[in-house]
């Protein structure tokens, strides 16, 4: 069974295989990326343009990396770009763009669904890089290839994920690739933050948080942001941490072989003790690296490979 | 004195089985030890209760103690004694507080006035929004460490729709239930009293019942969509108990009225004037037989005071710039008693249940509420019979601003016993 999509929208369309044969990829782009010289020609004379609508540097520019280590030309467009482009509608921007003839667009939108507009009628490959709430398939893939590479296996780990699930694209797609790997997904946090619809993904919502944590194989961290809490999901970021944060005495009592992740970038102290992040425990920085692997894998296959399907 | 007492030929009110039993109980370091007939125990101190009701300690779920901030109407103290006097052993006081309790140090605070006290255990209720603004939730989580144990905005209810429904969600993970003041103040501008033919007579601006019931049903869809615990405080109209009873096929409302909505009508602001403003307004005649018949039917399964004392400079304005309240915890339980037991609208078990055993479940005190071997002796004794007239000036409570000076009343508590100790022995108070 070969690869058969043309764009990767989410996790969702995926099937457990598609999902194996990325990782597989990214697991050996993973291990090449401690050689040097890194640079792979393969991809030589493929342009991916880079449009972010929403800023992140860490994503975008993990994106241009890989595509640089795969020997493609990348353009950038930054959310400050973007702004030149007001007043045109999405659609009309993008066809703009499709001008270029580029082979692969990165998106990011902060409506759910764009990318999956887009792939409608544009005439290159689009990698999701996270639109709105609903899914972020390359930070998915590279937690699944930290979580791999750390257990041995994808099957059978009981992964607790922490935070803001409800607005959370991340949350939505790792816990879809867990499930389709075999593996378990608990919730936990402030109850506004984690709404009961979440569990009908499959998952199940455990309160209070130290009892979501006993015992799991993952501590997956969300990133909690300021503005929750100016929207009124919780009352403040002093009663945030004492209650919903992975606090040292509870990583303590927790932990057993459990690792500890964030999607990045973390707020210290708010979600998580500062010295957990770069504690024995912590994956959070081989994340960023497999975040590489991961999208060096998807490029090389959606260009090498993802010609025809959807 | 011994730290024994023994409570003999009582007649015991036990809620929980819906009976009145003629037995004799013994208190030992604070708890109930042994209930039955015919105890003898030589080393403790007997309290003859013959003729007199002997159950658990009465917990009110809505007082005003003042403290901080408006010390000239109340204390903590005199709060307390009022309490004692009152038969009450469990009181939760109103966060409407200068500055209002919206802060974790502000509970802590009362909960060690209220040990050092030892007259009654006072429960801060703390505010559900900071500063009562109902802008933004206050840390509920890190009230309930220090002692808070329902949420409320008392004195005004939320307007912002969608922070309510977030506190109601938000609350549930630390357990923590809601006692909710309903109004909507779009529709009672500067009200001064219910709206009704008095209020129009009178010339005063009214408060319509719609106002408190358009708050009632938005809660109550909020709590059935959410899964908060919901208490409505001093209700007041006949369609808020219809409204409840529909709730409460479908979760588990409760609600209180107090004695004053039970007994005066808006007419009788005529007669009282100042004394009788109160918020909720004293309604109609057609709503007081509805509040009594949401009580005997159970809808209404608590009774509580809102006890809201004020000194007299302050009532003795004109109406408009009167505050509202009426002082009443020396005297709830008596005046009950006028409206609902010698009315035979309900018994004496059933009021008792109303005045202990339910707000303790409500409030989860699994200790209190019933007299059973074990419990903690928070225990009230009562006498049905005597008569007595009201003597405001008499009160402990620096609030004298109450219109039932001089009622004929029966069933006074004549002792209060806290944790074991008499706090309170026919009508004096003993520390
Ligand atoms: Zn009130």
């Amino acid at each position: 069974m070969g690869w058969k999509h043309r764009h990767l929208l989410g996790i969702q369309p995926l099937s457990r295989e598609d999902i194996w044969y990325l990782l597989h990829k990214a697991n050996f782009f993973r291990d090449s990326l401690e050689e040097k010289p890194k640079k792979e020609g393969q991809l030589n004379g493929f342009f991916m343009i880079n449009l972010f609508f929403e800023p992140s540097t860490r994503t975008r520019i993990s994106f241009e990396m890989a595509a640089k280590l795969l020997g493609m030309e990348v353009i950038n467009f930054t959310t400050e770009m973007s702004s030149i482009l007001k007043g045109e509608n999405l659609r009309d921007t993008v066809r703009t763009l499709s001008r270029l003839k580029a082979d692969v667009l990165v998106i990011r939108h902060s409506s759910s669904g764009v990318p999956q507009y887009l792939s409608q009628f544009l005439p290159f490959h689009i990698i999701n890089a996270g639109d709105g709430m609903r899914e972020h398939p390359t930070q998915a893939l590279l937690d699944l290839l930290t979580i791999w590479r750390h257990f041995g296996r994808l099957s059978n780990l009981k992964v607790a994920i922490i935070g803001d699930i409800l607005h959370s694209r991340v949350a939505r797609s790792l816990t879809i690739g867990l499930q389709k790997m075999g593996s378990e997904v608990f919730f936990s946090g402030a109850p506004t933050l984690v709404p009961p619809e979440a569990e009908k993904m499959g998952g199940q919502i455990i309160y209070p948080l130290e009892k979501a944590i006993q015992g799991v194989d993952v501590i997956y961290l969300l990133r909690i942001q300021q503005e929750r809490q100016k929207a009124g999901f919780f009352s403040s970021i002093k009663e945030y941490n004492h209650f919903f944060s992975l606090r040292k005495d509870l990583w303590e009592k927790a932990k057993g072989q459990a690792i500890i992740m964030h999607p990045g970038p973390v707020n210290r102290g708010v979600e998580v003790d500062s010295e957990l992040v770069e504690g024995t425990g912590s994956l959070i920085e081989e994340q960023v690296t497999c975040g590489l692997a991961v999208r060096m894998a998807v490029l090389d296959t959606l260009i090498q490979e993802g010609k025809a399907g959807d | 004195m011994t730290d024994s007492i023994l409570i003999k030929k009582g007649t015991l009110v036990l809620p929980g089985r819906k009976e009145l039993v003629d037995a004799d109980l013994l208190i030992r370091e604070g708890k109930i030890v042994r209930i039955g007939r015919g105890i003898e125990d030589p080393q403790a101190y007997s309290l003859n209760a013959s003729g007199l009701l002997v159950g658990p300690g009465l917990i009110n779920l809505h007082v005003h103690f003042r403290e901080p901030g408006e010390e000239k109407k109340e204390d903590l103290f005199t709060g307390a004694r009022a309490a004692a006097r009152g038969g009450f052993t469990t009181v939760v006081c109103m966060p409407n507080t200068c500055p209002p309790l919206d802060n974790p140090l502000f509970a802590r605070y009362i909960v060690s006035r209220s040990a050092e006290i030892g007259l009654v255990n006072i429960l801060p209720a703390g505010a559900i929004t900071v500063g009562l603004k109902g802008e933004t939730m206050t840390n509920f989580g890190l009230l309930k460490e220090e002692g808070v144990v329902a949420l409320s905005d008392d004195g005004k209810s939320v307007g912002k729709s969608r922070l309510l429904y977030l506190a109601f969600r938000y609350a549930n993970y630390f357990d923590l239930p809601f006692i909710l003041h309903e109004e909507d103040e779009n529709l009672s501008p500067a009200g001064e009293m219910h709206e009704g033919v008095t209020s129009f007579e009178m010339g005063y601006r009214g408060i319509p019942p719609a106002g408190e019931n358009s708050r009632i049903a938005r809660d109550l869809v909020l709590a059935l969509y959410t899964g908060a615990r919901v208490h409505l405080t001093h209700l007041s109209t006949d369609l808020g108990v219809d409204l409840i009873r529909w709730f409460q096929a479908r979760i588990p409302v409760s609600a209180d009225v107090t004695p004053h909505h039970l007994l005066l009508t808006d007419q009788q602001v005529k007669q009282f004037g100042t004394l009788a403003k109160v918020n909720p307004p004293l309604r109609e005649e057609k709503d007081i037989q509805a509040l009594k018949l949401g009580i005997r039917e159970g809808v209404i399964n608590i009774l509580a005071s809102d006890h809201a004392p004020h000194s007299l400079e302050d009532k003795e304005v004109d109406f408009a710039s009167a505050p509202f309240g009426i002082s009443n915890l020396e005297i709830t339980l008596p005046l009950l008693v006028k409206s609902l037991v010698e009315e035979g609208v309900i018994d004496w078990i059933s009021l008792w249940e109303k005045l202990s055993l339910n707000p303790a479940r409500f409030l989860k005190l699994t200790d209190r509420g019933s007299l059973e071997e074990g419990k903690v002796a928070d225990i009230t004794i009562v006498d049905p019979d005597t008569e007595w007239e009201v003597e405001v000036n008499q009160f402990e409570s620096k609030g004298k601003n109450c219109p039932f000076q001089g009622w004929p009343l029966r069933g006074w508590p004549v002792y209060t016993i806290l944790g074991g100790k008499v706090v309170m022995q026919e009508g004096s108070l003993i520390s």
